[in-house]
């Protein structure tokens, strides 16, 4: 008797949310005809077609990442945002349905934008292949700094309140270099590997990205007290870099004990820039911070392309199916997109609608501690849109 | 050296004939910002990696005075409606300080940007050790080239039409190096420097634009008769300079001369080679010809920075707050802008913009003979943009 309850009350659930859906669908129209009208132009891009629409590249990625894509396109069709999708399935786990690679790669290299899931790496290789297809896809396109800006949700119950910090990580070399070998049976080396102009590139990116955004102040993450020559001369290059922007503080900061002041006192930090692997260390520990992978965004900067993309990268393949992942992340990724290519107003209506529904409190997926589904969470920010 | 840099690329001569950034026509996607932040350069300075973040580039803006700050206003107003991927570091100097701190906080961030936007810089100090802020960011940053692209603009009412001459004037020293000094009571010694290195450079750069843009002769403005050695060093390095482009018409004309010259016949000047203070009377007397201060842009080029302002320096300042200046020459500014940084899409948007605006539509503000406010202007620009 409660099943059949239940199922009819999810049914009359669903079926509200659908009507409203359609009615308020109808009014984001009717006001865009009033605020976005003369905005139309701001599809005036070189990537963009005849009628003035934006071409993305998609990627879903593996486990729940065609859910979470899915819901942004459900946000993109109800707020009717110009942007078309190019959508390429690319998974390393299966690689014979997989996009080949090329593909992929010019696809965002024409587009210069992409929103890409998250792609699952097997932690062993068939082929002896060492780089993974992320490594492979950062390579070709030089995606050389990941940012991802770690930011307390409204509503979303943490340790810590208010932390509002930007990672930056060097994702092309470091620890990441895929040179391992077996000198002799038994050991295995691993190159890390550290170049002064890659280092330059992101401190100067670090800087850079602090000034546009206002920021105050820049750490560096090291571990030059153990890896002093590579390590050293990251934190050299960081520092040299400081020198060109007086008006921003620079300080250096152990990875160690960096990690243990982010979760005891997150708040002193503003921007840090780190190499490789300390940055996925820090950039995971910064989300489980504010509530998890599921509602961090992230984004990845060539000097042409950019692809956005969670910050904490899980494929969360126990849900698969499930619909009850968060999809908070990705449609975070997909409004600074929007940012990205000048399309502010949308941008600015996909955070507001996302804050409502946070704020509300009423729509939570389970890792927020409540019982909605991804669908009904992408339905109530599809409601909130205004 | 900016030039071997920029010749790298193949330009088709037909095209883009009054732009320097004619990058446009090359199959080469490396704009003119990319090509000086990649190639080695004579001066050892370490290069520093340039801003340009997914397909986005960081440029300084310098406001500067009187009117510099309501014409940035329209130009980010401008460029957030067309959606170009630039993002201005805004960097407020004040013009009353005595100290240098605000010029050289500029000076280095148009040093890691690479690109700046500047409106006229006002020095009001009259300290002697406060150094004039615009030739101190020129100086600091290398810039030893000045382009002037004078182009008559059919809209705008003029004594002359059709006027089409490029003014190249060194940019760093001759009369400009500051060096003064009271020897006697009652007696001012001023050094004017020439010096052959810098004198080759934009000799060669000058011969160099003219050769990649078609352009068929080039006239180098001195006073050797009476400065024999200093503009006579200048002289002589544009006819040794000469010998290596023959297909280029070279030939020389004394300073006041050409002034007469210029206002009579404007049509014989092609490209013209200057020095400093020369470069920047001629370059006003040719602004005038063509309608004033307010329509022409002016482009510093050094090895490894550019800085892009309204063709005149002069800040306006009567005039600010009135809603009267007029906005075509900061616009014209970033339009040399966005094309030295690549964006030929966005400056050709724009360009267009600005030539229906001012010579089919005619909407021009008082100083050029047209009764519009600048947001008329702007809005009339903006209007025109994407059809």
């Amino acid at each position: 008797m409660s099943l059949i309850g239940r199922n009819i009350v999810r049914a009359l659930m669903q079926g509200s949310q659908h009507v409203s859906k359609g009615v308020h669908t109808s009014a984001v129209n009717a006001d865009q005809n009033v605020c976005f009208a003369p905005a139309g132009i701001s599809t005036l891009q070189p990537n963009a077609t005849k009628e003035g629409r934006i071409k993305c590249t998609l990627i879903p990625g593996d486990g729940v990442g065609p859910e979470m894509v899915y819901s942004v396109q459900e946000v993109f069709k109800a707020a009717n945002i110009p942007v078309d999708f190019e959508s390429f399935f690319f998974s390393e786990v299966n690689p014979t349905l997989s996009a080949p690679l090329e593909d992929v790669v010019n696809s965002i290299a024409r587009n210069k934008i992409c929103i890409k899931g998250i792609l699952a790496t097997p932690d062993f290789s068939h082929t002896g292949e060492l780089q993974t297809l992320n490594m492979k896809l950062r390579n070709a396109l030089d995606l050389y700094a990941n940012v991802v800006h770690v930011k307390s949700l409204p509503n979303v119950k943490c340790r810590h309140n208010d932390v509002d910090c930007i990672i930056i990580r060097e994702q092309t070399e470091g620890e990441y270099s895929a040179l391992e070998h077996e000198s002799v049976p038994g050991v295995v080396e691993c190159l890390k590997i550290i170049t002064a102009a890659k280092s330059e590139r992101i401190a100067k990116f670090a800087f850079d990205y602090a000034v546009k955004m206002g920021r105050k102040k820049v750490t560096a993450v090291h571990k030059a007290n153990i890896m002093k020559l590579g390590d050293g001369l990251f934190l050299r290059s960081c520092e040299e870099m400081a020198k060109l922007y007086p008006r921003i503080q620079f300080e250096k900061m152990i990875v160690d004990n960096c990690t243990m002041q982010m979760v005891s006192n997150p708040n002193q930090f503003d921007v840090m820039v780190t190499p490789n692997l300390y940055g996925n260390i820090v950039d995971n520990l910064a989300s489980g911070l504010v509530g998890g992978a599921g509602v961090v965004a992230g984004a990845s900067y060539s000097p042409e392309c950019a692809v956005f993309e969670q910050g904490a990268r899980h494929i969360f393949s126990g849900a698969v199916g499930k619909n009850i992942a968060n999809p908070t992340a990705m449609l975070l990724c997909s409004a600074n997109l929007l940012a990205h290519v000048n399309l502010h107003s949308y941008s600015k209506m996909i955070k507001n609608a996302i804050n409502k529904v946070l704020t509300d409190g009423k729509v939570r997926t389970k890792d927020l501690g409540g019982q909605s589904t991804t669908k009904d969470f992408t339905y109530a920010v599809i409601q909130s849109l205004a | 050296m900016a030039v071997r840099l920029f010749s790298k690329l193949k330009v088709l001569p037909e095209f883009r004939n009054v732009s320097f950034a004619s990058s446009a026509a090359a199959p080469a996607t490396l704009s003119d910002f990319d090509l000086q932040h990649k190639t080695p350069v004579i001066r050892k300075q370490k290069l520093i990696p340039k801003a340009h973040y997914g397909g986005r580039h960081a440029v300084t803006m310098l406001p500067g005075g009187g009117i510099g700050p309501e014409c940035m206003g329209y130009v980010r107003d401008i460029f957030k409606y067309i959606g170009a991927p630039v993002d201005f570091e805004v960097v407020d100097i004040d013009p009353t300080m005595d100290n240098d701190d605000d010029v050289q906080y500029a000076i280095t961030t148009i040093k890691r940007n690479g690109v700046g936007l500047k409106g006229n810089i006002e020095t009001k100090s009259e300290a002697a050790y406060v150094t004039s802020r615009n030739v101190a960011l020129r100086n600091e940053l290398d810039m030893y080239a000045y382009i002037l692209n004078c182009k008559s603009f059919p809209g705008v009412p003029t004594r002359h039409k059709d006027i089409d001459v490029v003014i190249i004037r060194q940019n760093t020293e001759g009369e400009y190096a500051m060096l003064e000094h009271e020897s006697v009571n009652g007696v001012i010694e001023s050094m004017k420097v020439v010096t052959a290195s810098n004198s080759e450079r934009v000799a060669r750069f000058a011969f160099e634009f003219a050769k990649r843009n078609g352009r068929k002769k080039v006239t180098t403005v001195h006073k050797a008769n009476i400065m024999k050695l200093s503009d006579g060093l200048f002289l002589e390095t544009s006819r040794r300079m000469a010998k290596e482009y023959p297909d280029i018409e070279h030939n020389d004309m004394i300073i006041d001369n050409c002034c007469m010259q210029l206002v009579a016949k404007p049509h014989q000047f092609d490209v013209m080679l200057m020095t400093n203070l020369y470069g920047s009377i001629v370059s006003n007397v040719v602004c005038g010809l063509l309608g004033g201060a307010g329509l022409l842009s002016g482009r510093n080029y050094g090895d490894h920075y550019a800085v892009f302002e309204p063709g005149t320096r002069n800040t306006g300042t009567a005039i600010a707050g009135k809603n009267i200046a007029n906005p075509v020459a900061m616009i014209n500014a970033s339009i040399d802008m966005l094309e030295h940084l690549g964006h030929f899409f966005h400056a050709d948007l724009l360009k267009r913009a600005v030539y229906k605006t001012i010579n089919e539509d005619r909407i021009l503000t008082p100083d050029v003979g047209g009764t519009a406010t600048s947001t008329e202007v702007v809005n009339a620009i903006i209007g025109n943009i994407g059809l």
